[in-house]
């Protein structure tokens, strides 16, 4: 603690626990704790109590109020908590009586303040915090405060009930590590005094008749072994699983979302998946037993497991495949079924109930494609899917709900019925058709599969969150369909429905809806990026209306849309202007009318994204080299740097000093410094003279006032990306030898230049205009000048200070104290107007 | 009907508005804020708490955010792209517009000020967006086949709305945050009465009867104008929008009126995007604005200018709005800092700071300030807290409670203290229970629900035609078989019930034994039961069969002699339920006797 808060702090406590001031901010207080909590973390000693009695001697003022506000009841119950976090300022404060007056019988807990959340939740959090010695866990067991927290676990609020369930579960588990000396086994009984008492208490509640009683223990139980995977977790269990067990069974007790999770949490802790035997037959059991939706999240956590015995695992994959089973034999016709489970496994009389009734089909189908998405998702997956039926059922989802497809069997029509225009199932569905593309095996459905996409791409019926999923798988299996033409030059096929994708962008792109406009103009992006290398899609692309379109949305009313043409021109460009054979040319696809566009846009936009999207595609062709021969580029960063210097937003600023990045790196590597491992020549004769031309290209750019004037942004990342760019550059440029200390710069004019440059960095955003035309003696155009100021400024100061926060200051505890000590009084008034 | 708030801690707290709603079945979350007090996790709410038990677009049916404030809608981004809600989210087209602008500005400053971890990109706000369904006042949107919600006007900011929520039977109204009378460029909340279930109301100002509008206005123009005519600089810091566009029209007005000459900047270019919003969704302003606007467009400003770096540094008065709002970075806090050594200059804080800002320091009264660098800012500049904010005082709160007629309310974004009078007037005037749940804390309220039942024409008809005319004020007892399927009630007739449901018929009769003293035969006994019947039933079909039965509808009657007592005649009644009245009716009869003399 420093000295200035060791200061402050006696007259914040006293202004704390006076009652007649009006109260503190909750977030002053929170962060009062949190300074606490740094303050306490490393330092088990008593110093800081011994150091500042106020601290103490607040929580004594605290108790002798008649009636302290809860809040502030609830602040020095969790101050308490953090300070007795050590054995030793335990002692310290139980020498003083203070903490069984806070957490014992006779403290808030038996009083009219324990009414409020507030109050309780302290207690908990406090009680909570102190719990890391055994002297508080004995303080807590023997003064009876652990019913409370048993209790506590049945709040209102969902807060409290929460903490106290965390709570035991730590003190349980503090209690078994620390007093337990030889391993548990069921027989003794060997249980450490707390840990039995918990334990009893969990199999109490099992065995009454309240259900929120055993919900509490199974929550308490899912916790536990969710966190800690020590052996005699298993010990506990064997006491239970009896009890466990027959929930499974009995209907009466409606806890079987909760045993997924808690069966879920033990499959998954090395403890019980290492086991031969009885908790993977509960597993199978439950699997069996539960109904689908409550069974589905089990299933899918069995299913991301590698330690699992087969037969557990061909049961979960039977119940997460259940479903979209069902949907196929219900669109097929009775003969032609190929399903996706051998029928011998299957029992579906539930799952077609549940998919027949209005109430429960689509939640069953989103959770379950939900989790099939999941499983999609890992890259090494446990399992094997039948891909190939897997997306005949989706295709076959998707066309229900577009009304596609109303099959003759009484179950497929009920469904149809029920899924037509249903967006939520739509919008799954097509998650898991795009996660689906990654997967070989799916490769023969292809036709019909565009087919379905198509529909959607096509139908006014399509929303237009369906309609950006759409976009999303669609460009996927493009990606794979391009991939499988190239290997069995199927491109008749692939010509044809790029041909009708691009047909319906043109449509979307002239949506009146802007969020279709957007979508079609970043799914066009995507497809450039994954395709351009492909004649066939450049081909089709060219052909189309789509290029054209796509500039004219350069001037759509919304900015979204502009910024997202901007991103698809940019990469039109690839194609059309920077490709080295175009397969069009002419004025239409001219370079310099796209780069004039874009220029113009960059300065006139009045919005900030189109002239973010304008700099970074900038950055993107500089990087992939489009921009020509260095000298046009020169020009061209230049041109870019005057027009974004004085941008109003600070991203486009930034944006333009990562250009100037690349553009150094680019210049330095061309001229070949002998850093550059791509350099064409590296001899140390030579590289002094490439050196001094590097130099003057960048000056020639003008980049160095940019850069220098970038420091004084009065945003901070501005000045940070700067002063690294000119590290990077000054370590380029300069020999450690060269380095001057600012004094040494002399008496001379450039000297007098670098020594203003040097004061004017100093006062960082405060600096005045800041002057580029060399009127104080700097010439930012002058490689020598540069030089100078690159060896001389002292740029690892204004890294560290540029580094920091730019609120650091108003978020130090001092800063923090002052402020509480400030409000005392004045708040009442300003507080309630929040907006 | 239950009802969840989230929020830090476990107390009253005005940071943050996410309220999380159950009603027939159905899940919607009530706005989606964010703590600007806070730089970590604690900023948004924790979603966990919604639902331990699968993923929360297939928990949740939809989200409804109320109005663009950052306190009722900065979480939304983190919501739908960093946690994974994939679901609908409504809010009026004016939000849908304006939202993401606030979003933006917050990103971009939450960015700028470094160390800041987990939080949304452009990309993502673009992306949540796209999420949102707009829609208009008055209109009710259908989210699935079972809810549906409306929108009213809330006065507050452009756009804020009360919406409605109807699920099955049960319904809530949320105002979100309002104003119940109108100011110099919105008009005042409005609702009919719509008698929900539960009014969750916002609760700011609820003990406050606030001072009129007009003279914060006046007092706030009086020392912009006293500053610019001795020279100095004032610096108003603002939120891109709302409050920034309410003072702007305010001046623009003023240096009209007055002719003065002195600039006034925006900062930042955000203005003409606002401006743009403001003129676009004109309808959403009061009337006075409305009209002139056919004249003059309230949002072209002809005095107010865009701002440049440089000007700062200009000698002689001037104005400027810059953002950000608490002064805790870019624009704002740089001139704060240029201008703060002078007394002739001053800044006007038209809104709440939270505490970690310089704006919250000097409105606590700090005069010297640490800056970066151990440098020590002295505070020379007159500061003034001005509120403009629109929320219903005490008044206006009891005036929409009035209006819509709720069975419960719900106080919410308000302190502990000022709530639990404004609960006890609630409940004293208008009769109804009132709540004021902490965060975290689940309020359960049971409604008595009214349910729709559908009556099939035959039975209508058939239930009609027997007994008396209908009359509207009598309520009459039907009798039919109630199907419930597929979360409707239907009455039909049994017949049709059983058709329907493809079930067999069992009767059901209930039998009675009547002893009667009759030493007379027994087809006699019969004979004087028929007659007898006759003459009292005289509205139904009495009817002696063959058999040497009786029949009255369904209800049948033989006579036994007792087996040891000749004299005594045993009348076995038998009848079915439906005819249950009738039966007893006639069982009690029996066993008062024949009367004499019937044969």
């Amino acid at each position: 603690m420093t000295r200035e808060c060791a200061l402050l702090l006696p007259r914040v406590c006293a202004a704390l626990a006076d009652p007649r001031q009006p109260g503190s901010d909750d977030t002053c207080l929170e962060k009062l704790l949190d300074w606490f909590r740094s303050l306490t973390a490393f330092d088990p000693t008593v110093k800081l109590l011994q150091d500042n009695p106020c601290l103490t001697e607040f929580i004594t003022a605290i108790l002798a109020l008649p009636e302290p506000s809860p809040s502030i009841l609830s602040f020095t119950l969790r101050l308490a908590g953090i300070l007795a976090a050590s054995e030793n300022r335990f002692q310290h404060l139980q020498q003083e009586k203070l903490l069984v007056r806070l957490f014992g019988r006779d403290g808030p807990l038996n009083s009219a303040v324990w009414e409020d959340a507030s109050v309780r939740s302290g207690w908990v959090e406090g009680v909570h915090s102190m719990m890391h010695h055994q002297p508080a866990l004995h303080f807590l067991c023997d003064g009876g405060g652990i019913d409370a927290i048993f209790t506590l676990q049945g709040d209102p609020s969902l807060f409290v009930a929460s903490a106290a369930s965390q709570l035991l579960v730590h003190m349980l588990t503090f209690s078994v590590e620390s007093e337990t000396t030889k391993p548990l086994s069921t027989k003794d009984c060997d249980w450490p005094a707390c840990a039995q008492m918990i334990i009893k208490h969990i199999e109490d509640s099992l065995q009454s008749s309240s259900a929120s009683h055993i919900e509490q223990s199974l929550k308490l139980l899912t916790s536990l072994f969710g966190n800690c995977h020590a052996t005699w977790t298993e010990v506990l269990w064997l006491g239970i699983s009896k009890q466990i067990e027959s929930f499974l069974t009995e209907e009466t007790v409606q806890a079987q979302h909760m045993l997924a999770n808690l069966l879920l949490k033990m499959a998954w802790s090395p403890v019980f998946c290492d086991t031969e035997g009885s908790f993977w037959a509960l597993v199978t059991s439950a699997l069996e037993h539960l109904t689908p939706m409550q069974a589905g999240p089990l299933a899918v956590g069995i299913l991301r497991l590698y330690k699992c015995p087969q037969d557990v695992r061909i049961q979960a994959l039977t119940v997460l495949l259940q479903p979209m089973d069902c949907i196929l034999r219900a669109a097929s016709q009775p003969l032609e079924y190929a399903g996706l489970l051998d029928e011998s496994v299957s029992d579906p009389i539930t799952v077609e109930s549940l998919l027949s009734s209005k109430s429960s089909c689509a939640s069953l189908l989103c959770q379950t494609l939900a989790h099939l998405e999941e499983l999609l998702s890992l890259i090494h997956l446990p399992v094997d899917l039948p891909y190939t039926s897997l997306l005949r059922s989706l295709m076959t989802i998707l066309q229900f709900c577009n009304g596609f497809l109303s099959p003759a069997s009484p179950l497929g029509s009920t469904i149809s019925q029920i899924l037509i225009n249903c967006f939520r199932v739509q919008r799954s569905a097509l998650d898991v058709l795009a996660a689906l593309s990654e997967r070989k095996g799916c490769d023969t459905l292809m036709g019909s599969l565009f087919d379905v996409l198509l529909a959607y791409l096509e139908s006014p019926n399509t929303s237009p969150t369906v309609l950006k999923k759409t976009f999303q798988a669609t460009s996927k299996w493009l990606v794979r369909l391009q991939e499988l033409s190239c290997s069995n030059n199927q491109w008749q096929q692939t010509e044809k429905i790029l041909e009708d994708v691009f047909l319906v962008l043109q449509k979307h792109l002239c949506s009146p809806c802007w969020e279709v406009r957007d979508s079609s103009l970043e799914f066009l992006t995507v497809l450039i990026e994954c395709l351009r290398d492909q004649d066939e899609f450049r081909q089709s692309l060219l052909s189309s209306e789509v290029p054209r379109l796509t500039e004219n949305l350069l001037e759509d009313p919304e900015s979204y849309v502009r910024a997202s043409a901007v991103t698809a021109v940019g990469h039109l460009a690839f194609i059309t202007c920077f490709a080295p054979e175009s397969p069009v040319t002419g004025n239409q696809y001219n370079k310099e009318n796209t780069v004039a566009k874009l220029q113009e846009i960059l300065s006139t936009d009045s919005e900030g994204f189109p002239r973010r999207a304008v700099i970074s595609i900038f950055t993107k062709w500089l990087r992939q080299g489009c921009t020509g021969q260095l000298e046009d580029t020169e020009q061209f960063v230049s041109r870019v740097i005057q027009t974004v210097e004085h941008d109003l937003d600070w991203e486009v600023r930034l944006g333009g000093l990562e250009l100037v990045e690349v553009f150094c790196s680019q210049a330095i590597c061309q001229l070949g410094l002998p850093k550059c491992p791509h350099a064409p020549v590296s001899s140390a004769v030579t590289s002094s003279i490439h050196q001094n031309e590097s130099l003057q290209i960048l000056c020639r750019a003008k980049l160095f006032s940019f850069l220098f004037r970038s420091l004084c942004d009065c945003d901070k990342p501005v000045g940070q990306r700067a002063c690294d760019i000119l590290l990077g550059l000054r370590g380029d440029f300069c020999p450690i030898s060269t380095l001057k200390d600012s004094q040494g710069t002399g008496d001379s004019p450039a000297g007098h230049g670098i020594a203003w440059l040097q004061r004017t960095l100093r006062q960082g955003s405060l600096a005045q205009n800041f002057p580029t035309d060399g009127g104080n003696g700097v010439d930012f155009q002058n490689p020598e000048s540069m030089m100078l100021a690159l060896c001389t400024v002292d740029l690892e100061e204004l890294h560290d200070e540029l580094n920091k926060s730019s609120d650091h200051v108003e978020k130090s505890p001092q800063s923090l104290l002052q402020d509480i000590l400030a409000t005392v009084g004045t708040i009442e008034e300003n507080e309630a107007d929040c907006y | 009907l239950s009802f969840f708030r989230l929020g830090p801690g476990a107390g009253q707290d005005v940071g943050r508005s996410c309220i999380l709603v159950s009603i027939a079945g159905k899940n919607v979350m009530l706005d989606c804020g964010m703590h600007m007090g806070y730089n970590d996790d604690r900023r948004f709410p924790d979603f966990s708490y919604i639902t331990q038990n699968g993923r929360l677009t297939d928990f949740l049916d939809c989200v409804i955010i109320s109005h663009f404030h950052l306190d009722h809608c900065g979480a939304l981004p983190y919501f739908s792209e960093m946690v994974g809600y994939d679901g609908p989210i409504y809010m009026t087209h004016p939000t849908k517009a304006i939202c993401p602008i606030l979003l933006e500005d917050y990103r971009k400053i939450t960015v700028d000020k470094k160390g800041e971890t987990n939080f949304f990109t452009s990309q993502m706000i673009k992306d949540c967006m796209k999420k949102v369904v707009a829609v208009h006042l008055h209109q009710t949107v259908q989210v699935d086949e079972e809810l549906e919600i409306k929108a009213y006007y809330a006065g507050h900011v452009l756009g804020a709305a009360m919406f409605q929520i109807k699920a099955g039977c049960e319904s809530v109204v949320y105002t979100g945050d309002y104003n119940m009378t109108p100011d110099r460029h919105l008009g005042a909340a409005w609702i009919d009465k719509c008698r929900p279930d539960l009014l969750i109301s916002e609760s700011t100002y609820a003990t406050t009867i606030r001072d009129s509008k007009r003279c914060r206005e006046r007092d706030f123009l009086k020392k912009v104008h006293e500053t610019v005519e001795r020279g100095g600089k004032v610096l108003i810091p603002v939120f891109a929008l709302g409050r920034a566009q309410e003072l702007c029209i305010l001046l623009e007005t003023f240096w009209e009126r007055m002719n003065l000459k002195a600039p006034i900047y925006f900062s930042t270019g955000l203005t003409e995007k606002a401006n743009h919003y403001y003129k676009l969704f004109i309808t959403w302003t009061n009337q006075k604005i409305r009209k002139t606007f056919v004249q003059r467009n309230m949002f072209e400003f002809k005095h107010i200018k865009a701002f440049d770096r440089a000007f700062a540094d200009n000698p002689g008065p001037m104005v400027v709005f810059a953002t950000p709002g608490m002064l805790h970075a870019g624009q704002s806090l740089q001139i704060f800092r240029k201008w703060a050594g002078n007394e002739k200059n001053m800044v006007i804080m038209p809104g709440y700071c939270v505490q970690g800002t310089v704006g919250h320091k000097i409105l606590s009264g700090q005069r010297k300030l640490e800056m970066e660098g151990r440098q020590i800012l002295e505070v020379k500049m007159q500061v003034e807290y001005m509120s403009f904010s629109a929320h219903a005082d005490a008044k206006g709160i009891m005036q929409l409670i009035r209006q819509a007629e709720p069975r419960n309310v719900l106080l919410v974004h308000g302190e502990a203290k000022k709530m639990e009078f404004l609960k006890q007037k609630i409940e004293q005037e208008f009769h109804v229970n009132c709540y004021m749940p902490a965060n975290g804390e689940t309020t359960t309220i049971f409604t008595n629900p009214s349910i729709p039942v559908d009556i099939s024409l035959g039975l209508l008809k058939r239930e009609t035609a027997i007994g008396l005319l209908p009359d509207v004020k009598k309520p009459k007892l039907m009798h039919g078989t109630l199907i419930m399927k597929d979360n409707s009630f239907r009455l039909v007739s049994p017949e049709q019930a059983l058709k329907e449901l493809g079930l067999a018929e069992h009767q059901l009769r209930f039998t009675c034994r009547v002893h009667i003293q009759d030493p007379r035969k027994e087809h006699e006994t019969v004979l004087r039961v028929y007659n007898h019947l006759k003459g009292v039933l005289k509205d139904y079909s009495v009817q002696h069969l063959p058999d040497g039965s009786i029949t009255v509808e369904s209800i049948l009657i033989q006579a036994t002699a007792h087996s040891e007592d000749q004299g005594t005649k045993v009348l076995l009644v038998s009848w079915t339920y439906q005819d249950e009245e009738l039966g007893s009716y006639l069982t009690s009869l029996l066993k008062k006797g024949l009367p004499q003399g019937t044969s």
